[in-house]
């Protein structure tokens, strides 16, 4: 086994200084690695004396639908990855290459390619690819996931088509000094652990999360052979993966705040064969290295703010057949942006961002590629009455080569009902979105097509959401009904020309509609705490139309988007015992454009035991079991990639305060 | 207080009516059962769909000429199990069919009756074409590795399926032949066919032909020939095919027991012939070539300059009874492939659909 220090060279000051319980002055590089304002909330209320909160990014996504994971949701995946946290907690299907490998996801009927990826407000696509793996997104990174389904690139740029993934690590000012330190065990050589840190005073706030992670993943799975079928273990999975967060903010003045955050991620990935494939011991190391830096001036009217972010993406695979392929793309990423609250109830905020990308990637050719995006925008909330929201975003983006259109979302909240017990809340918005090719489409030689045309889509949402509350019955429900329609245009696709080398070409229009149902019931009648939540997606995603090269067949659900999914989960708390559960349902998925294959429907049930001890006044100790698959379900996200049955990891966590 | 659940029902009809769609909406698809149909020796058209990468869905449909039905899942209908990955190619002795799955290191030997399994030809390494010399003897191309290494060919005892040695050949090995008692294997990473005794198993020589050979063929008069796609050589950046480096493709002719070839070249080097098949009286000639299909007669003395079909077809076979076309189309490989027949002429018949990439046939 490696070290630690091998796998984070030169890295190992930063985290020893919290080890040692000494919050050391960060030295170096790493001093300046700033946090950005966070896309979501500064929770500033805590403040005795009266500071004005800065406008959060959230405030001008009116008319849209909103799922927030914080730190209490996903405290039972602090050892997993985002696929872990948002596959069992929502309906969201992310098409997993087996436990750990690949997963990518899709939002309303769309690909991979169209959920932006923002961590404190910059976009951590990988530029290569155009999209997230989200098993290389640890949960420790943030202690926040918001994910906003629906177009939204006025807000968020290129990629907010199908949605938004949104994460940040919202602070608690005067939270004083906490630390808690995690260790877990599981099923096929699962290894895994934690140590977290924070400080906050009123004027400085820190965080400092590590993680770490390895698996065998040597279970077993059904390998149907010429004898019948022969349970084996899977070969060739194993992994191990780490990250480290470190968050600043440090209030300058009675207005300034100055923001600093960094976010280092490593994974040494075996890459699980298909079960009937040869295995050609296929590895990737996938490094990411993400630091952000901010300034803000909070005024009463008005705010400013910039801020910068450096990112380095590594992705280096190999396997017998084809050696070494190698990957590395630095990004950097700058915004600065002003908002004027005219009133209490309007606000502009106008801005403007670039993005540098620098690319040596084995398939682009020998010489380092360049490439620089750009764009502006101005965002405007207006709520006319008190129960009237309205919001106008709009985005120009300047690509390389081509135009992209004007971007606008405009948005509306209309609270219909309003009673001291219940509410009745109509959103909605259209908006039109874009993706930016990526790198690969551009460059990749041979194949790569620098004349590729931006996707645009073009979506309207409308829902409804109902909250009732009643008090002496220590009642809380929310119900939330949504429906879409989007189209997408100048589709691109990757298929074989003439020659025979693969090129992506726009090829189609998919247009992808739905509804989305949830509802959430939280219970507290004394010392028993109940939050209950069912959310249900129906998404038909197919082309309606294509180009003379475009053979796939039209009015066909797209491969890998399920038409029904669903999710339920429990917690429950009960003095010192929490207990959870997970269950979700994924329909069928075509494995293919034709409908000719599919992958069948399936249940998957996950359940969490636990029990914290008070020891010392600020000491607690917690004991969680944790089943996977209880009904070991033997089912296929990807075609052919096998997925563990039953299993099981225990963990134990000793916090402070 | 006012009751609870007078308000309840906006949201209890929606989170019944999830549920109801759930468990009346979200069954699976019927998985269309295969006709069962018989395999008639000489009536059936079996179809090597190559499947995707990485998916292990390679698999075999069959086709009867006869009813014209099609059997598109016949080797997981039959055996309940996927084919594997990458299904590369399928050759015949009496009536064992065996399949060269090529990213699963392995050869499927089925009855071709039934198209039941007989067996398993586990680590190979990465074949892709099989002939059988007899009924006891078989021969397969191994790639190895793409690193420009010496490919081999393996002997298989089709008694025991079981390796019996490896001979190295050329780079990248691609289809092999049996005349007499020669082996006959074009090197597909070099410009060479290495010709293998096949009492001995020992290399007696090697020829050289065109470059980058990938198919071949014997003729009635017993002469062989090799088509060679030509060396693609791409500019320094790799973003394009530089054509005033890149080879013409090539057709040889080779008088067996002679190491020597004759060779002429084809009218540019745009694009890379392939798929060289006969006739059933094997007296003419196919290929396919810059997006289409060319025939000639083997006496002809100029190379044909306008194709028979103008089609770009991804899998190419002439059916030895009738010298109908069947022409595999991949359509990107994102879904179903499909079959479209010809007459002779190359006239389009009909076609149907099968599973992905469609790369060669079988006329059983």
């Amino acid at each position: 086994m490696n070290t630690f220090r091998e796998r984070f060279p030169g890295l190992l000051p930063l985290c020893c200084s919290w080890v040692s319980g000494l919050w050391c002055v960060l030295a170096g590089p790493t001093a300046v690695a700033q946090r950005a304002p966070s896309t979501v909330l500064d929770s500033v209320q805590q403040l005795p004396n009266v500071r004005v909160p800065g406008v959060r990014l959230s405030r001008f996504a009116v008319g849209s639908r909103d799922l927030t994971l914080d730190s209490t949701a996903l405290a039972p995946y602090r050892s997993g990855t985002l696929t872990d946290a948002l596959s069992a907690r929502t309906p969201l299907y992310l098409r997993n290459y087996g436990p750990g490998q690949l997963s990518t996801i899709t939002m309303r009927g769309t690909s991979a390619q169209h959920t932006a990826v923002l961590w404190n407000g910059f976009n951590i696509m990988l530029p290569t690819l155009g999209q997230n793996d989200f098993a290389l997104l640890p949960v420790s990174g943030n202690s926040r996931i918001d994910v906003q389904p629906g177009p939204a690139a006025g807000l968020y740029g290129s990629g907010a088509v199908g949605g938004t993934i949104l994460l940040s690590s919202p602070v608690q000012w005067g939270a004083g000094l906490r630390g808690a330190v995690q260790v877990e065990g599981g099923s096929f050589g699962l290894r895994a652990g934690n140590l977290e840190g924070s400080f906050s005073n009123e004027k400085l706030a820190l965080r400092t999360s590590i993680f770490y992670r390895q698996t065998q993943n040597n279970f077993f799975y059904h390998s149907p052979e010429i004898g019948g079928v022969v349970r084996r273990r899977q070969e060739n999975a194993s992994l191990w993966q780490a990250s480290i967060a470190q968050d600043l903010i440090l209030r300058v003045g009675q207005r300034g705040e100055v923001t600093a955050a960094l976010w280092l991620t490593d994974a040494d990935r075996h890459l699980q064969p298909a079960i009937g494939a040869a295995n050609s011991n296929a590895q990737q190391r996938d490094q990411s290295r993400r630091l952000t830096a901010g300034y803000r001036l909070v005024g009463t009217q008005h705010e400013w703010a910039v801020r910068g972010a450096w990112f380095e993406d590594v992705l280096d695979y190999r396997d017998d057949a084809n050696g070494l392929s190698a990957s590395r793309v630095q990004t950097t990423q700058a915004q600065a942006e002003h908002t004027w609250n005219f009133t209490s109830s309007a606000s502009v905020r106008v801005g403007a961002e670039a993005q540098h990308f620098a690319a040596r990637v084995d398939g682009y050719g020998p010489t380092p590629l360049t490439e620089q995006r750009y764009a502006g925008y101005g965002l405007l909330r207006y709520d006319p009455w008190p129960r009237l929201q309205l919001s106008l975003n709009v985005r120009q983006a300047v690509l390389p080569g081509h135009r992209v259109p004007l971007t606008p979302t405009a948005g509306l909240q209309w609270q219909l009902l309003e009673t001291e017990r219940q509410t009745l809340q109509l959103k909605g918005n259209a908006s039109r979105s874009y993706r930016a090719p990526t790198l690969n489409d551009r460059y990749w030689r041979p194949g790569g097509n620098p004349d590729l045309l931006p996707e645009v889509g073009l979506g309207y949402e409308a829902g409804l959401v109902h909250t009732l509350t009643n008090p002496p019955a220590h009642l809380n429900w929310q119900t939330e009904l949504t429906a879409y329609q989007q189209l997408v245009d100048n589709w691109v696709q990757w298929t074989p020309l003439a020659t025979g080398i693969w090129s992506p070409r726009n090829l189609r229009q998919v247009r992808a509609r739905g509804v989305e149902a949830s509802t959430q019931f939280t219970w507290k009648p004394g010392a028993y705490r109940l939050l209950a939540r069912v959310a249900y997606n129906f998404t038909q995603s197919e082309k309606v139309s294509g180009t003379v090269y475009d053979t796939d067949p039209t009015n066909r659900q797209l491969p890998y988007v399920p038409l029904h999914t669903a999710a339920f989960s429990t917690d429950h708390h009960w003095r010192q015992w929490e207990a959870s559960s997970t269950l979700t349902f994924t329909g069928f998925r075509y494995t293919n454009a034709s409908g000719s294959d599919f992958l069948p429907s399936y249940f998957l049930l996950n359940t969490t035991l636990g029990r914290t001890l008070l020891l010392h006044p600020g000491w607690k100790l917690t004991a969680l079991v944790q089943a996977y698959n209880l009904t070991n379900s033997n089912y296929q996200s990807y075609q052919n990639r096998a997925m563990p049955p039953r299993y099981a990891a225990a963990s134990l966590r000793l916090a402070w305060r | 207080m006012k009751p609870f659940f007078a308000f309840s029902s906006a949201p209890v009809r929606v989170l019944l009516g999830s549920a109801a769609a759930l468990s009346l909406v979200a069954c699976d698809p019927d998985s269309d059962p295969d006709p069962n149909q018989a395999i008639t020796p000489t009536k059936t058209v079996f179809v090597v769909n190559e499947g995707n990468f990485m998916n292990s869905n390679a698999e075999i449909s069959s086709f009867s000429k006869t009813t014209a039905s099609v059997s598109p899942n016949l080797f997981s209908t039959v055996n309940n199990r996927p084919l594997g990955d990458v299904a590369q190619s399928m050759a015949v002795q009496d009536s064992t069919g065996y399949i060269v799955v090529n990213n699963s290191n392995k050869l499927e030997v089925v009855n071709l009756r039934t198209f039941r399994s007989l067996a398993t030809i586990n680590n190979l390494k990465l074949p892709r074409y099989f002939a059988a010399a007899s009924a006891t003897k078989g021969y397969v191309t191994e790639t190895i590795s793409y690193s420009g290494a010496p490919g081999q060919v393996s002997v298989i005892d089709l008694k025991t399926n079981t390796v019996t040695k490896s001979i190295a050949v050329g780079v990248e090995p691609e289809q092999l032949l049996v005349v007499g008692n020669r082996l006959y294997v074009v090197n597909g990473g070099a410009n060479t066919v290495t010709v293998i005794n096949t009492t001995t198993d020992v290399v007696e020589g090697t020829i050289t032909v065109g470059d980058s050979p990938n198919s071949l063929v014997l003729d009635r008069n017993n002469k062989l020939w090799v088509l060679s796609g030509g060396n693609v050589v791409y500019n320094a950046n790799y973003t394009a095919i530089d054509y005033t480096k890149t080879t013409k493709g090539s057709l040889s002719s080779i008088v067996p027991g002679q190491l020597t070839a004759t060779t002429r070249e084809l009218a540019t080097n745009l694009a890379q012939p392939g798929r060289l098949t006969t006739n059933g009286a094997k007296d003419r000639l196919y290929y396919t070539f810059q997006g289409g299909v060319y025939s000639l007669g083997v006496n002809d003395a100029n190379l044909p300059t306008t194709p028979i079909i103008k089609r770009s077809l991804y899998g190419l076979g002439i059916d030895p009874q009738d010298n109908t076309i069947y022409g595999g189309v991949s359509n990107g490989f994102n879904g179903a492939g499909k079959v479209i027949r010809y007459r002779n002429s190359g006239a389009p018949i009909d076609s149907f659909d099968v599973r992905v990439g469609p790369n060669s046939f079988l006329f059983y």
